[in-house]
């Protein structure tokens, strides 16, 4: 778990903007030529961010619908489950045989 | 309550907005006042504090994103789970089906074959009396010729010159053809000693058909096939029965000449 947090809030950083704006505000302050760069990485940025917003699966609804929706298929699947043993499991008839 | 609604990725897409316009009025303003050298208000720190607000949001968002991304997963592994017991219900309720068909038919034709014993047992007949009958309709010989049958054995299954001779019609046939006592025919009946028959063979004509029969002509009985070797009736026998009519006839013919 220790192990995992730092992994966790590295990725939380790859999705933060304040760096980038950080950098462009440095630069404004530096009146370097690079602003126009940054700002243009920002922009692609965001651009980026809303196609990866788009392709990402299973957020067209919300965390507690998705866990309702979760709850109502495993329980499905456990009444399936117990249906199918029940008639698998149901006495044959026993032919008897002829003398 | 509106925003508890409101999917992930709708809530993404509208972090991420705000993110984009905060970010740009705060470089427009900072930019503005760089470039008229004015003091700054506190607007900019205000928006630095909401876009800081916004980013943590959008952070946390990303972080529900990836969650619900795993349940996903299990969801489609789930729904594959369900799917299949779908099929294996589907083939269970094939074959359950499959067996009521086959119990139904049973049962109906054990139904069936009840109703018809019940309906032997009402009408029941002895076998003795089933015996007793079958005894009686082939003792003529009629349905099979008798065991010790051969060709040559004079024995027939319709009733043969002698026996029919030995009838009545044979006796009518030994009655005097030229009247009685010198009388012709006709006036025999009137003094009733001439039957009927013969005198309406006499005065009518008698179609040839019936001639023939009369004469013995008479087709082979489908039976007579049946026994093997059979031989039809001789041209004598037909001679010997049809002998007595063909006299009538010519009496006949001779009545009409002299008539």
């Amino acid at each position: 778990m220790a192990t995992n947090q730092p992994k966790q809030g590295s990725e939380n950083d790859d999705c933060s903007f304040l760096p980038l704006v950080h950098d462009i505000i440095k630069c404004m302050d530096k009146d370097s030529q690079d602003v126009h760069q940054e700002l243009v990485k920002f922009k692609t940025r965001i651009q980026e961010a809303r196609e990866q917003i788009g392709a990402m699966p299973g957020i067209g609804m919300s965390l507690s619908e998705q866990q309702h929706e979760l709850e109502t298929l495993r329980e499905q699947v456990r009444t399936k489950n117990q249906l199918l043993q029940k008639y698998k499991s149901l006495c044959m008839f026993e032919v008897p045989k002829a003398s | 309550m509106a925003v508890t609604d409101k999917s992930t990725k709708e809530r993404l897409l509208s972090v991420l907005d705000d993110l984009e316009v905060l970010s740009r009025e705060l470089i427009e303003m900072l930019a503005l006042s760089r470039s008229q050298k004015l003091p700054q208000g506190g607007e900019d720190t205000q928006i630095l504090e909401l876009l800081v607000q916004r980013d943590r949001e959008f952070q946390e968002l990303m972080g529900v994103a990836q969650e619900q991304g795993k349940v996903h997963q299990e969801m489609q592994v789930l729904e594959k789970e369900v799917e299949k017991r779908d099929c294996d219900i589907q083939q269970l309720q094939k074959q359950l089906k499959e067996a009521e068909h086959i119990l139904a038919t049973a049962v109906y034709q054990a139904k069936e074959k009840l109703k018809s014993i019940d309906k032997a047992r009402k009408g029941s007949i002895s076998s003795e009396e089933i015996i007793k009958y079958a005894h009686r309709i082939s003792a003529s010989n009629a349905v099979c010729a008798p065991l010790n049958w051969v060709p040559g054995d004079p024995r027939r299954p319709y009733p043969t010159d002698l026996e029919m001779r030995s009838g009545m019609l044979g006796h009518m046939s030994n009655l005097p053809t030229n009247g009685v006592n010198g009388h012709l025919p006709g006036d025999a009946l009137a003094a009733g000693r001439l039957p009927g028959i013969l005198l309406l063979c006499a005065y009518t004509p008698v179609p040839l058909a019936i001639v023939r029969r009369l004469s013995g002509y008479a087709p082979p009985a489908p039976w007579q096939r049946l026994w093997t070797g059979a031989p039809r009736p001789q041209q004598r026998e037909r001679g010997r029965r049809g002998s007595h009519v063909y006299r009538l006839i010519q009496q006949q013919q001779r009545l009409r000449l002299t008539g």
